[in-house]
């Protein structure tokens, strides 16, 4: 029964190769997305980090975005 | 109301919906692959090949509609120079080429059982290829130039421009003999396709929105982000 499911009466390489290319590019395109989202928090994070403590309370108390990736940091870390 | 639209209350709008999609993808993902590849009934001609529609239609639609959005907002945005729409566009562009390339590969997988080719230039076909084209030329707009006063009118060239295929794309099954079926499903006028194969579709469709919709949050998070950082002492 399982080799008929995959053997799709005889369109399984066209069927699961369809299905399996679409799985595969949109995981891997999402995995580069994360991963870009995730580098540009960082590098947020050390310009944060870079700054005067006057100027980081200052940026922390303005901008609700900073706050944001700062506690989402915290959360992973 | 305008506050409203804030990037500080747009990326906890995002985040929320991160969160929302995330938690119910993988249900809908799974609920909606049973359906393509176990309970849908295969074509009475076509067979099993005709599960490949489940990726193939939902892609190739996605595809058209990312690009008709990307016009209307360039359109906009050339118009009424909302900076938003800039962003907006730039994070939609990637979601939309990469359907629009699934389409053309599950199309040529089921082309190739069906038709006995992989590829013909024909009107459908062709029209797709040249939309794979403009969304690179669009793409490749932001990656290329650094002025964006110069990307919004290039790229909002390219994307009107780039409009007119629609159209074509949508009625070449019509308007030429292409090897390519006509529409199964009309938003106008009864549908030919049976519902134990539109169901399916509708779950495979709502699949696809949902990934791209999460892209989509994803690429624009990513951009406020860039814009804070890159504005962080003005903050």
């Amino acid at each position: 029964m399982i080799t008929k499911f995959i053997a799709m009466n005889g369109y399984g390489l066209y069927v699961w190769l369809s299905f399996g290319i679409v799985l595969i590019s949109c995981t891997v395109f999402y995995l580069k997305t994360k991963k870009t989202l995730r580098k540009y928090e960082n590098e947020f994070l050390v310009e944060l980090q870079n700054l005067s403590v006057e100027e980081k309370n200052k940026t922390l108390k303005n901008s609700k975005v900073a706050q944001q990736i700062l506690a989402t940091n915290s959360k992973m870390n | 109301m305008f506050k409203f639209f804030s990037f500080s209350n747009i990326y906890s709008l995002i985040q929320k919906l991160i969160n929302f999609i995330n938690s119910i993808f993988f249900l809908i993902l799974i609920i909606g692959l049973t359906f393509a590849l176990i309970l849908s009934p295969p074509d009475y001609i076509q067979g099993d090949s005709v599960r490949i529609m489940y990726v193939h239609v939902p892609a190739a639609w996605l595809g058209l509609a990312c690009f008709a959005l990307i016009t209307l907002l360039s359109i906009l945005n050339f118009i009424f120079k909302i900076k938003n729409f800039y962003f907006i566009n730039k994070s939609i562009a990637p979601i939309g080429l990469l359907f629009t390339c699934l389409a053309i590969i599950t199309g040529s997988l089921w082309g190739q059982p069906t038709w006995g080719t992989w590829w013909a230039w024909d009107a459908r076909l062709t029209s797709m290829f040249l939309l794979m084209l403009f969304y690179v030329f669009y793409i490749l707009v932001f990656k290329l130039l650094h002025k964006e006063e110069l990307i919004v009118k290039v790229s909002s060239i390219i994307a009107i421009i780039g409009s007119i295929n629609i159209p074509i794309i949508k009625y070449s099954v019509e308007w030429w003999a292409t090897l390519h079926q006509p529409a199964s499903i009309k938003i106008v006028g009864s549908s030919t396709i049976h519902s134990a194969m539109l169901l399916p579709l509708l779950v495979m469709l709502l699949v696809f929105l949902l990934y791209g919709a999460l892209i989509f949050l994803m690429k624009y998070k990513t951009e406020i982000i860039r814009i804070k950082k890159k504005n962080i002492k003005r903050i």
